[in-house]
């Protein structure tokens, strides 16, 4: 009893009362474990549906002729298509979902640092997906999802409620950067120093302040542009003084950081699998750390390489090209820290490991083609054609979503106690590597050919490239099915997993799989970073976690 | 007595962590200030000239005069802090009700301002033009500020008069004091781009 009684003392020792009842335990739930899950299923809902609209897209680029949908509501599928891959699934799966679920486990913590705002948060979050949705009843935005005046100034309500939509989505990811940012500057475990954080803790830490800092602008310029469709407060509109490239400043002054938004947390998952399946010591640990940290602040530093089409002055263009640049060398830092922890190493290849994998080739690609469109000549040729559409997914799809895939497998046992299929993993695996790169692949030649995107008709002569590119898609499309199969399936009958089915070496891991609602029944002590393979886990004080003696008690409000 | 420094080292957690993240909160407040203050200046540097066309004549006098009022609250709720820490309630009381008194002086300036430029010089409203646009979106956002910290602040007083803080423990006057503070700081940027420049 006095083993296991909480020292009275500070917020570590301070437990809230295990929840009771269906709707505290999972529907308004506090503990960040389930918020964090609660995020990933909504995400992945919210990725049926941005597929729906993608397949549509790729049936109806089947025939030149389109024909499947008029063009007026295939410009509607691509904007809503992609408003809810960026705003819908990537970036909540990535920061309010692993996130949530994995970083305070891994820094030794019971909570995040105020559980229920970040609940607030969440529930932001469904009523803003079915807004953006709703507004497909009223005539859903055009524009694309970067909405350009003037062309969002004009068409229907729909437009609005998008703003509204993607404010509300804002607020709830600023919420949560605030909340990861004070949680990992005071909420980690004695003796976790910075250079002791696992780094996917790194990656978040370097996302909450992109968070914070860029989600805000855009609400700046969302709401002026609500303001002005709805009141007629001229902002964007040029025949009343206003700019359409404030709009284009301000929205990519978000944007390219919302790609880092994206892709940092992903870095993270990627640099937890690689030691755990090399069984080696991540190489350049510090490194890794700091170029995401670098990331971060060059991320502010390039928003306008997205305008150089639009009549940015020359003198501006070139820091920008310059800056954009050198982002590359920090993200180059990463790829080569990684393959050199796969040097040597004794790799298990378990589908976590393979999506890791497949990771690097993927992502490495998108990001090549970021470099080209980075120098301005290319730029100028390549803006507006399916060359920005295959870089895009090539960063989102092969960097993003393969990454999620990959901590998805490889959290799935610490979530639910069991196991994801193995063999359908690998089905889903190499469907997927294949559906993706028969599908964007193609789209570089298109764009170097000339075929412009975001067009519902286009010259015959792309129409057996494009007919290739959908099959692909439906390839595509049946390996993520599979994958939700398995999760479904899993969940009562994947193989039991134990609490350290990977050996791993980060903290959530020497807790049981699913952790109770305390996560940790005494504060450990960490001594060392994670990743020295050759030692024992260098934690103290978990004796007890594992074996049956009793939970912690709640502490009674002081 | 340990459960007394408990209690201690508890609240000083807290409190850490509820300054922290009201910092932060601060830090996005305002980046969505500056993110105006940027199309503003993007607006008014890339157009036609400045003024625009029709843009009304601000009234310096009453603004400098609201300033001033707006920059005493901030040496007022300083008082007030100050003499909760030192256990003088009376005095907090007096001050925070300054405060108070101050701030919904600024509002009524303000009001006094608007109420001129829409029934003087209809030209000016909000939907005019961009003056207007961004006159009224940064004073109005900054208004809105102001409107919601006397109410912050009533509560607070409220609060403190039932008897909610102790001398010791006060984590939420401090952070209604930095809100009130960082309201006082937004307005010198305003004051200064709209109407000193």
């Amino acid at each position: 009893m006095a083993v296991t009684a909480p020292q009275p003392g500070g917020i570590a020792d301070h437990i809230h009362p295990e929840p009771q009842g269906f709707i505290r335990k999972y529907v308004f739930s506090i503990d960040h474990k389930i918020i964090g899950i609660q995020y990933i299923v909504t995400s992945f809902v919210f990725m049926i549906l941005g597929g729906l609209l993608a397949e549509l897209i790729r049936i109806q680029l089947m025939n030149a002729n389109g024909g499947f949908m008029t063009p007026d509501t295939y410009n509607e599928v691509y904007t809503i298509h992609g408003s809810t891959m960026v705003w819908l699934v990537i970036v909540p799966m990535v920061t309010g979902g692993f996130g949530n679920f994995v970083f305070p486990l891994q820094i030794g913590a019971r909570d995040v640092a105020f559980p229920w705002l970040n609940m607030v948060s969440f529930w932001m979050f469904p009523p803003a997906g079915l807004l953006l949705y709703a507004s497909f009843l009223v005539g859903a935005p055009v524009a694309g999802w970067t909405e350009y005046p003037p062309v969002s100034l004009q068409g229907g309500p729909g437009t609005s409620m998008w703003c509204v939509a993607i404010f509300l989505v804002g607020v709830g990811t600023t919420l949560t950067g605030i909340n990861f940012l004070v949680t990992a500057l005071k909420m980690r475990a004695p003796g976790m120093t910075f250079t002791r954080m696992p780094l996917f803790v790194w990656a978040q830490f370097a996302t909450a302040p992109l968070v914070m800092i860029a989600t805000t602008a855009l609400a700046a310029a969302l709401a002026a542009l609500f303001m002005e469709r709805q009141f007629g407060v001229p902002f964007y509109d040029p025949t009343k003084g206003g700019s359409p490239l404030l709009w284009q400043h301000m929205f990519w002054f978000y944007s390219h950081p919302a790609v880092y938004i994206m892709i940092l947390p992903v870095f993270g998952i990627i640099s937890e699998i690689f030691p755990t399946f090399a069984r080696k010591p991540i190489f350049g640990y510090k490194m890794i750390a700091f170029s995401s940290i670098s990331i971060a602040l060059l991320g502010f530093m390039v928003w306008a390489h997205h305008m150089f089409t639009s009549g940015l002055a020359p003198f501006l263009q070139l820091p920008f090209m310059i800056m954009t640049m050198v982002i590359a060398i920090p993200t180059g830092i990463k790829v080569f820290s990684w393959l050199a922890t796969l040097w040597g190493g004794k790799i298990q290849y378990t589908t976590a490991m393979l999506f890791a994998i497949a990771f690097i080739a993927t992502f490495t690609l998108g990001g090549i083609s970021g470099v080209f469109l980075a120098a301005i000549p290319f730029d100028l040729w390549a803006h507006g054609t399916y060359f920005i559409v295959a870089h895009i997914h090539y960063v989102l799809v092969g960097g993003s979503l393969t990454g999620i895939f990959a901590g998805m497998f490889y959290w799935y046992p610490k979530m639910t106690g069991r196991f994801m299929n193995e063999t359908l993993g690998r089905w889903t695996f190499w469907l997927f590597v294949i559906g993706l790169n028969g599908t964007f692949v193609p789209m570089h030649w298109l764009g170097l050919m000339g075929m412009p995107r975001r067009v519902a008709e286009y010259d015959p002569q792309f129409q057996t490239i494009n007919q290739v590119e959908s099959l692909f898609s439906f390839v595509m499309t049946l390996a993520i099915l599979l994958f939700f199969v398995n999760a479904l399936w899993s969940i009562r009958h994947g193989k039991r997993a134990g609490h350290n089915p990977w050996h791993a070496r980060t903290l959530e891991w020497q807790i049981p799989s699913p952790p109770p609602y305390y996560n940790f029944k005494h504060i450990p002590t960490v001594l060392a970073n994670p990743y020295a393979f050759d030692e024992p886990v260098p934690y103290a004080g978990l004796e007890d976690e594992l074996t049956d003696s009793p939970a912690p008690i709640p502490a009674g409000a002081y | 007595m340990r459960a007394a420094v408990a209690a201690d080292q508890f609240y000083q957690e807290t409190r850490d962590l509820r300054v922290t993240g009201f910092l932060l909160f601060m830090v996005s407040d305002l980046v969505l200030f500056s993110s105006f203050i940027f199309a503003y200046l993007y607006l008014r540097n890339t157009g036609q000239g400045w003024p625009p066309p029709g843009a009304p004549h601000l009234n310096l006098a009453l603004a400098a005069l609201n300033s001033v009022a707006l920059f005493g609250s901030g040496a007022t709720i300083h008082f007030a802090l100050e003499n909760w820490k030192h256990e003088k309630f009376m005095k907090f009381a007096g001050w925070m009700l300054a405060t108070i008194m101050l701030g919904i002086m600024f509002l009524s300036g303000q009001g006094i301002e608007y109420y001129s430029l829409y029934t003087v010089d209809h030209a000016s409203w909000a939907g005019s033009g961009v003056f207007g646009a961004s006159f009224f979106t940064l004073t109005g956002m900054h208004g809105l500020h102001v409107f919601a910290g006397i109410i912050y602040l009533t509560v607070l007083l409220l609060q403190a008069a039932q008897g909610k803080y102790t001398f010791k423990y006060y984590t939420g006057l401090t952070l209604g004091t930095l809100y009130w503070h960082f309201v006082d700081v937004i307005w010198v940027v305003l004051f200064s781009i709209f109407y000193l420049i």
